[in-house]
């Protein structure tokens, strides 16, 4: 601890003097607890939108406790011990990316999903968190500011998970792997020129994208995302009924478990991709800013400990990782609501899905591993 | 000095963290706030917008159907009521896929009935397809026994029509049937979705308001599949009304038996009253087999040259003949033109002046010294020729149209035809030519152009037995508890209130006298009736050339050509209570053929009203 900064190190300091054996098991209180609160509401709404299945809210369980173990686990590592292991880990998640590619689960129209037997997965969700945290590890794998050919490096890091994902093909996901991917390399410092260097290829090969790599279920992804009304049973009828049930809702809500669009089936995909209808119906807007409350709780907390961290990489991660979770909170909202188009984003800590949950929790346990805490 | 130079490096990269996060955050805050108003959008301006929305989704408006309405007799006696029917139905997109489930319906439960279902083309998707009407207990409980043989075969359970007297009843209840093309398009679907029954012909048909009453409303809360998941509210179906009818069931199945193998028509009424107590039209039909209460004809089947399904009773137009003759002689003496004893003289030929064309009475010979009596009794022609030639055509059809002659009687039933009374006008305007003195001799002794249908026919005879009044005939005694009351449409009035007794006492002794053309009705004793006999030719017989005997042989040999009998009276004297028009279609001779049906209906109901006084 050579180069602690005396400045975080007060501030780190517990309030309470001597040894707290809960302080140094949770490393920070106040987010574990939110994030249990989170976790609480998210199985009620699960119980709720799944027409109250018990095996699918005790599925969920056994994944928040799989995913709370290795969030404590991983909480009480050093940062430092695991860097090196975040930074290959970006190979892991290229060959998850190119064997789903190779042999994608049967059953499904498109290969998103990776079969074990006991439960399948989206070798995207994972990627999601594995590449910014790489591309983090990778930038401050060396006590130095990052060269022009790190830059690159990183930039095509990013687009090459992009890129496998888009040929799933999943435009949406690799969109959102692209994002993750961009916002710790923008974070690290990606100087200025670079940036607008981007731009200005980006708004070159956009219209060659447009005409030559979208399909057209993609297409008409986007113009219904533009008209949800034109076609109400078709790609837009997911839209307009999950508007219906948010907009039914109203302030107060219908109360829990009385949302008759949820528990009539009227929402598609409302345990997983759709909760967030599910909490505007029978919640209200009062259970909507509740739920962006917590959200909004948990990311002071990181961002507080992000920012007091020791080291560039240690802040980096934290702050990656907080605005990562910011965004898909962001885009499944928006998604939901009916301002982007439909992608596949589940509400973090809350829509129902295995993967999504533990991959969220390990993040979390990073998050926590950068505070330090007295012993 | 190192420690110092990572301290510098420290703050630089917080500080460039910050300002990146910032900017980010920045974005990401933007993009959040319109979600926000998005949201806010959603659930507090449009908020009732969509719960609206919403309530439509999982809401449906079920129509709860009552039970149609009984018809019974006065009596209390049900003849057309509601049976539970099982039925057997696939959905067309099955029906390709089933062959094996068909095969075994086939073979291990139908056993020799049809499978209802022809051409799968026909049917529209989603529809379902009848395939086993009615199945009896030991059909239902084999197919429930080897159900998970025909996964995709459904049973359905429904109400439908049923007539336990089944044809007896028949034109006069008439039959249900699926809604037409033409009826879909105007029929409110809540009342009668696609699937439904209603009123074709018949009482069915005129009372299908009441009988239908008005169905209920249940909303039912329903899932995205449209699964029902709990009913929210009920309001009560309007209950149909059941209806009574006038009809008597022991003189509607005299009437059936005696017209049975034949074509014809037999109604009865109380002349007091205007209540029909007996209607029957030959051929009839099996009303339960087209209700899909029965398996039997179908439709297309009863589409035969005889025509069941056409009522002869009030759509049949007939020449009414000699029936006409006592309002004939009833108009001369009103006018004036004849006495009681006028007398003249039958040759067997009526000659006109003009033309000195001659107009032959039915017997060849001719009746003698005949007088109004006399030619009554004896349905002498001549004595209507001469009679008429003098009434005129415009007195003949002022005086038979106050009879109810070419009108329309207006009972309670549809499809009436209007019986046709000739007039100066009416010839010109239809057949395009001037009046003829032949065509009002015609008339005289009721043919030529004159119809009647047997219900008009009836009521004319009626208003003779109630010595002018005329009622609005009526089917319907009662609906659901009100009682219909007897109708006076029209009261005949007279200057002589002795010519109706001059008039019926002729066609008393139509049957009375020795030499009346219905004396075989005569028992000493027996109820006293008052009527008269009619043969209309359908074949005209006025080629001069031939006997009468040598044109009748000809015709004889076509059953076809064939004169219809027709008996037209009332009864008993000096009280009718009861007036009966037999009309057997070929039937040659009213006095052997329609009279002793009309005389054993009319004794019958002497003693079903005795029974009852009792």
């Amino acid at each position: 601890m050579s180069n602690r900064n005396p400045l975080d190190y007060s501030l780190n300091k517990p309030l309470i003097r001597g040894f707290n054996p809960i302080n140094y098991l949770f490393k920070d209180l106040p987010l574990f607890l939110a994030l249990l609160i989170l976790l609480s509401f998210g199985l009620l709404m699960l119980f709720s939108a799944s027409g109250q299945s018990t095996s699918m809210v005790s599925r969920q369980i056994i994944f928040i406790l799989v995913g709370l173990v290795l969030l404590l686990s991983i909480s009480h590592l050093k940062p430092r011990s695991y860097k090196n292991i975040l930074m290959n880990s970006y190979w892991l998640g290229i060959l998850l990316l190119i064997y789903v590619l190779i042999n994608p689960a049967s059953g499904y129209q498109t290969s998103r999903w990776i079969d074990l037997g006991f439960f399948s997965f989206q070798p995207s969700e994972i990627v999601r968190l594995i590449l910014p945290l790489s591309i983090v590890a990778y930038l401050c794998r060396k006590e130095m500011v990052p060269k022009f050919q790190d830059w690159m490096i990183t930039t095509f890091g990013a687009l090459a998970c992009s890129y496998l994902v888009y040929e799933q093909p999943d435009l949406g996901t690799s969109i959102i792997v692209l994002t993750s991917g961009l916002i710790p390399i923008f974070l690290a410092g990606l100087p200025l020129r670079i940036i607008i260097s981007y731009f200005v290829v980006l708004s070159l090969t956009l219209p060659v994208i447009w005409t030559n790599f979208l399909y057209d279920y993609q297409k008409e992804r986007v113009y219904t995302f533009i008209d949800p009304n034109a076609d109400p049973l078709g790609t837009g009828w997911n839209i307009a009924q999950s508007q219906t049930a948010i907009g039914s809702g109203g302030l107060y809500g219908k109360g829990f478990l009385q949302g008759s669009q949820s528990q009539l089936d009227f929402i598609p995909e409302s345990h997983s991709d759709f909760i967030f209808s599910v909490i505007g119906e029978e919640l209200g807007l009062l259970g909507i800013l509740f739920l962006f409350a917590l959200y909004a709780f948990i990311l002071w907390r990181v961002f507080r400990i992000g920012f007091y961290a020791e080291t560039n990489f240690e802040r980096l991660a934290c702050c990656s990782l907080g605005f990562i979770f910011l965004l898909f909170i962001l885009i499944n909202v928006l998604m939901v609501i009916g301002i982007i188009p439909v992608v596949g984003v589940p509400l973090p800590l809350v829509s129902q899905g295995g993967t999504s949950i533990v991959v969220h929790l390990l993040a979390f346990g990073v998050i926590l591993s950068t505070k330090k805490t007295q012993l | 000095m190192k420690f110092v130079q990572d301290l510098k490096r420290d703050e630089r990269e917080i500080k460039s963290l910050k300002e990146r996060s910032r900017i980010i955050f920045l974005f990401i805050s933007i993009m959040f706030c319109i979600g926000l108003f998005k949201i806010l959008q959603l659930s507090i301006l449009d908020n009732t917008e969509y719960l609206d929305d919403s309530d439509k989704n999982r809401i449906i408006e079920m129509p709860i159907h009552p039970a149609r309405g009984l018809i019974k007799l006065q009596d209390g006696l049900v003849v057309a009521e509601n049976i539970v029917s099982k039925d057997l139905f696939i959905k067309t997109e099955f029906l390709d896929s089933a062959e094996k489930e068909l095969d075994y319906l086939r073979t291990n439960i139908a056993n020799d009935r049809k499978l209802t279902y022809s051409d799968v083309k026909n049917y529209k998707k989603d529809e379902k397809v009848l395939l086993l009407r009615n199945l009896s207990s030991a059909e239902l409980a084999k197919f429930e026994l080897s159900k998970e043989f025909m996964p995709h075969i459904s049973l359905e359970i429904s109400l439908r029509r049923y007539l336990p007297q089944k044809n007896l009843f028949s034109h006069v209840i008439g039959h249900l049937g699926r809604l037409s093309s033409e009826e879909k398009t105007y029929l409110p679907r809540f009342e009668y979705p696609l699937t439904s029954f209603l009123g074709k012909v018949g009482l069915e048909k005129v009372y299908e308001k009441e009988l239908k009453g008005f169905p209920g409303l249940s909303l039912m809360e329903v899932d995205v599949y449209g699964k029902k998941i709990r009913e929210l509210e009920r309001n009560l179906p309007l209950t149909p009304k059941d209806i009574t009818l006038s009809l008597n069931l022991k003189l509607q199945n005299i009437a059936r038996t005696e017209l049975a193998n034949r074509k014809g028509a037999i109604i009865a009424l109380d002349p007091n009253t205007g209540f029909i107590k007996a209607m029957v039209s030959s051929p009839d039909y099996n009303p339960n087999t087209l209700n899909g209460s029965e398996i039997g004809s179908s439709f297309e089947d009863y589409l035969r040259e005889d025509s069941p399904f056409f009522n002869r009773a009030i759509s049949g137009s007939y020449p009414p003949a000699s029936t006409i003759k006592p309002f004939v002689g009833l108009l001369g003496l009103e006018e004036g033109v004849i006495t009681e004893d006028t007398k003249i003289e039958d040759k067997g030929f009526f000659q006109l002046k003009e033309d000195g064309r001659r107009y032959r009475g039915w017997k060849e010979d001719g009746h003698g010294q005949v007088n109004l009596n006399k030619a009554i009794v004896e349905s002498s022609d001549v004595y209507f020729y001469e009679l008429s030639s003098q009434l005129t055509i415009d007195r003949i059809s002022k005086f038979l149209s106050a009879f109810g002659f070419g009108k329309f009687t207006e009972i309670d039933l549809y499809s009436e035809a209007q019986s046709i009374l000739p007039t100066r006008n009416w010839k010109l305007g239809n057949i395009g030519e001037p009046w003829f003195v032949g065509d009002t001799i015609n008339i005289g002794i009721g043919q030529g152009y004159i119809t009647s249908t047997p219900m008009q026919l009836l009521s004319s005879i009626s208003a003779i037995a109630t010595k002018g009044k005329i009622f609005k005939p009526k089917i319907v005694s009662k609906i659901g508890s009100e009682p219909l009351m007897p109708e006076l449409l029209h009261e005949i009035k007279i200057k002589d209130q002795q010519h109706w007794n001059i008039i019926e006492k002729s066609m008393i002794k139509v049957i009375q006298s020795w030499n009346g053309t219905a004396h075989n009705l005569y028992t000493e004793g027996g109820v006293v009736i008052a009527g008269k006999t009619g043969t209309a030719q359908i074949k005209s017989l006025t080629d001069q050339d031939l006997t009468v005997r040598e044109e009748y042989q000809e015709v004889r040999d076509n059953i076809e050509d064939r004169d219809h009998a027709l008996f037209a009276s009332y009864g008993p004297i000096p009280n009718p209570n009861i007036a009966v028009v037999v009309i057997v279609e070929n039937g040659e001779s009213g006095s052997a053929v329609a009279a002793p049906i009309a005389k054993k209906m009319i004794e019958a109901y002497q003693k079903i009203t005795f029974i009852d006084e009792q």
